[in-house]
Order: structure tokens, then sequence, then C-alpha cells
């Protein structure tokens, strides 16, 4: 009886694990469309700054009628178009995050139906191709924890943006960059590292 | 009444029911008016590339201009000391140079651009004259049906003159652009000359509403 319930319990597990990999793959490369965008933002900024110093009365341009305007109003919709675009990516990280918290929270659910099978001497116990149960079950929350924090965040850098506020745009870039952890990603790869064993077994 | 002599072949427009016009239908000023259509597609779309082009070589243009000036700055710096002095005075070479043909670069993107504007206000002319002649074959009150969907045909020179007098007044801004580009010392200026270039202030969203209406109208989107 034991037996298919910790059967049935590696399955969700392995599921687990491989929409893990899986997730991890589209974050990144989500992730890596937003970096040229995040550019193209500095770069605007940049752009409206100097414009914003420049009194086009005063230069070889003053005689083109409605200049002033026209050029800001076209630096601000092309802001208006990245902001856009990094909000579409934000949706794909949403889909990320929700995929790993409804994967890992099944998965939790599973064990508290079996709590009377799933003991602590099952759950602790480790072989040479599995870790044990308390293992993975720790490591799928704290990989859940991460992608969790990591959209709220990222999102929070995004919602705090509107073209008319330069010193925010500005330091837009750098504060995405910055929320990207060198250690938070290689414990992710490091999870599956050590869980490879264990989803290629049968 | 206005007499039915007509020196250009329309019978193909009259028999043909408003509203639905087959390809091989379409002939003498429907004709014309769609192969403009195109035209102006075509031409938008050859400015749209160059304008691209122009911005990569204005870029440099002002990158280079930097350069020279704070080469300048370097020289004045080292002029007491005379070790690097010949390698100074190769780079400035170099970038002068390099700067030269930017610019002219940046010429020839300026002249392709004029000659599809010439070419645009070959198209309003065109416009004007399918109008004239339906003046003469109708009368002020122009023809009964409209030429495709809903458009009078005093609409496709409307557009037509919109579109040219603001690639017209883009055309101007680059040019000052090109005069003033590579000998502003004022960054601040320099970069509002690039985000005029790239942006394109008189080239806007009724622009691109007119052409779409355009193609939309002759056929050339499905609507």
């Amino acid at each position: 009886m034991s037996k298919s319930v910790l059967f049935s319990f590696d399955q969700i597990l392995k599921k687990c694990f491989q929409s893990l990999e899986n997730n991890q793959k589209v974050w990144n490369s989500v992730l890596a469309e937003c970096k040229p965008l995040m550019v193209s933002l500095g770069n605007l900024e940049e752009q409206l700054r100097a414009f914003q110093k420049v009194q086009i009365a005063n230069t070889p341009l003053h005689t083109f009628p409605d200049l002033h305007q026209r050029l800001h109003f076209k630096l601000l919709q092309a802001v208006d178009i990245v902001l856009g675009k990094l909000t579409d990516k934000m949706c794909s990280l949403q889909s990320v995050r929700d995929a790993i918290s409804n994967q890992v929270s099944g998965a939790f659910q599973l064990y508290e139906q079996n709590i009377g099978t799933l003991d602590l001497a099952t759950c602790t116990q480790r072989s040479a191709v599995a870790p044990s149960i308390a293992d993975m079950l720790e490591w799928l929350q704290d990989a859940e924890r991460y992608y969790r924090q990591q959209f709220l965040r990222r999102k929070n850098v995004l919602l705090t943006l509107r073209a008319d506020d330069l010193s925010l745009l500005e330091s837009a870039p750098k504060r995405w960059e910055s929320l990207e952890t060198l250690s938070g990603e290689e414990s992710i790869s490091d999870t599956l590292f050590k869980v490879s064993f264990f989803i290629e077994s049968q | 009444i206005v007499s039915v002599f007509s020196p250009v072949g329309l019978q193909g427009s009259e028999t043909t029911t408003p509203g639905r016009k087959s390809q091989s239908a379409v002939t003498g000023s429907a004709r014309k008016v769609k192969d403009n259509a195109a035209d102006w597609h075509n031409l938008i779309l050859k400015w749209d590339r160059l304008n691209d082009e122009g911005s990569t070589m204005a870029n440099k243009i002002v990158n280079l201009g930097f350069n020279k000036s704070s080469q300048k700055e370097l020289q004045v710096m080292m002029a007491g000391q005379d070790t690097s002095a010949s390698s100074n005075s190769e780079n400035a070479f170099e970038n002068s140079r390099e700067l030269e043909e930017e610019c002219d670069k940046l010429l020839s993107v300026v002249d392709k651009m004029t000659r599809i504007v010439s070419k645009m206000e070959k198209l309003v002319s065109s416009e004007k004259g399918i109008i004239d002649l339906e003046t003469f074959q109708y009368g002020t009150g122009g023809r009964q049906t409209p030429l495709f969907q809903t458009w009078p045909t005093s609409q496709f020179a409307d557009v037509s003159s919109k579109l040219y007098e603001a690639y017209k007044q883009e055309l101007t801004l680059k040019r000052a652009i090109l005069q003033e580009l590579a000998h502003t010392t004022n960054p601040d200026l320099s970069m509002v000359y690039l985000s005029c270039w790239l942006y394109q202030p008189y080239t806007d969203d009724r622009a691109k509403l007119l052409l779409e209406g355009l193609l939309l109208e002759t056929g050339h989107r499905p609507i």
C-alpha cells in the first residue's frame, strides 16, 4: 500500500522538477528579451533629458513649426511602446511563476493527504540516485519562493515607471539588473543537477 | 449636360458594380489611382529604410565629432610633451577622414530621400490630373459612384497631398540636421538632432493612418 503511494508521489515530484526545468529555460529567455528593451529605455531617457535641456527656439531648428511639441510627443510615444512590450514580457514571467506555484502546491497537497504513509523515516530516506523526499520538497519550496519573489520585485520596478518621470526611467535599467542574483539562479540549477538521476529513473 | 466624350478608355469602370472591383476589371482612372497607392506604399517603405541607415550614420558622426573635440583637448594637454605627438596627429587625421566619409554617406542618404519626395510630388500631380479629368467628364459634381469602396475621387488627392506635405517637411528637417550635425559642440543639441532624425516628428500616426486608409480603399489590403 505504502509502496504505491510512494510511487505516485515520486511521479508527482518528477513532474514538478521537469516543469521546473522547462520553466527555468522560459524564464531566462524572457529575461534575455527584456535586456534590449531596458537598453532602449535608457536611451530614451537620455534623449528626453537632452531634449529638456535644449531650447529649440535658440537653435538652428527654430524655423520648424511645432517642432518642440512634436518631438516631445514622439519621444513619449516611444517610451510608451517600450513599456508596453515590457508589460507583455511580465505576463510571460507571471505564467512561469503560476505554473511553478501550481505544480509545487499540488505536490504539497499530495504529501499532506498521505502524511500517514509518508512518515519521517520514509521522507528522510535517500538513495544513490534519489534524494530524500524531505530534501526534494524543500528544494521545490525554495524554487517556488525564488520565482515568486523575483516576479514581484521585477513587477514593482516596472509599475513605478512613467514616461514623464525621468529620474525613475534613468534608474530603471540599473534596478532591473540588480535583481539578477547569480546565487538565486545557481541554486535553481544546482537543485536540477541534484535531482537529475531521480528524474531520469523509472 | 456634359458630353460622354472620353479621350481615356473608362468603359470598364462604368459597367462594373460600385464597390466591387476584381483585379482585371480595374481600368482607367481606377487603375491609375490603385497604382499610385502602391507607389505611395513602396516609396514610404524605401524612406523608412533610408531613415534607419541615416540614423546609424548620424550616430557615428556625433561620436566621431566628440572624439575629435576630446582629441583636440588631449593635444592641447600634451602640447608640452612630444612623446606621442605623432600618433595623436595620426589618430586625429584618421578621425577627420572617417568623419568626412560618414558625412558624405549621410548626404547621399538625404539625396535619395530628396528623390523620393520628388516622386511623391509627381503622385500628387497625377491625382490632381485624375480629378481634372473627372470634372471634365462629369462636371463639378464628380462621378456618381466611387471608384472603389466609398471615397470620392478628391479624397485620393487630399490624402496624397497631406502625405507629400508631411514628407516634404520631414526632408527639410533632415537637411537642416545634416548641415548642423558634424560641427555641433553642444552634446545635448546633438542628441536632439539625432532624436529628430530617428523619430521623425512630422511623419506621425496620422500619416500612417492616411496610408493604411488609402491601401484599404484601393484593395491593396484586405478589409
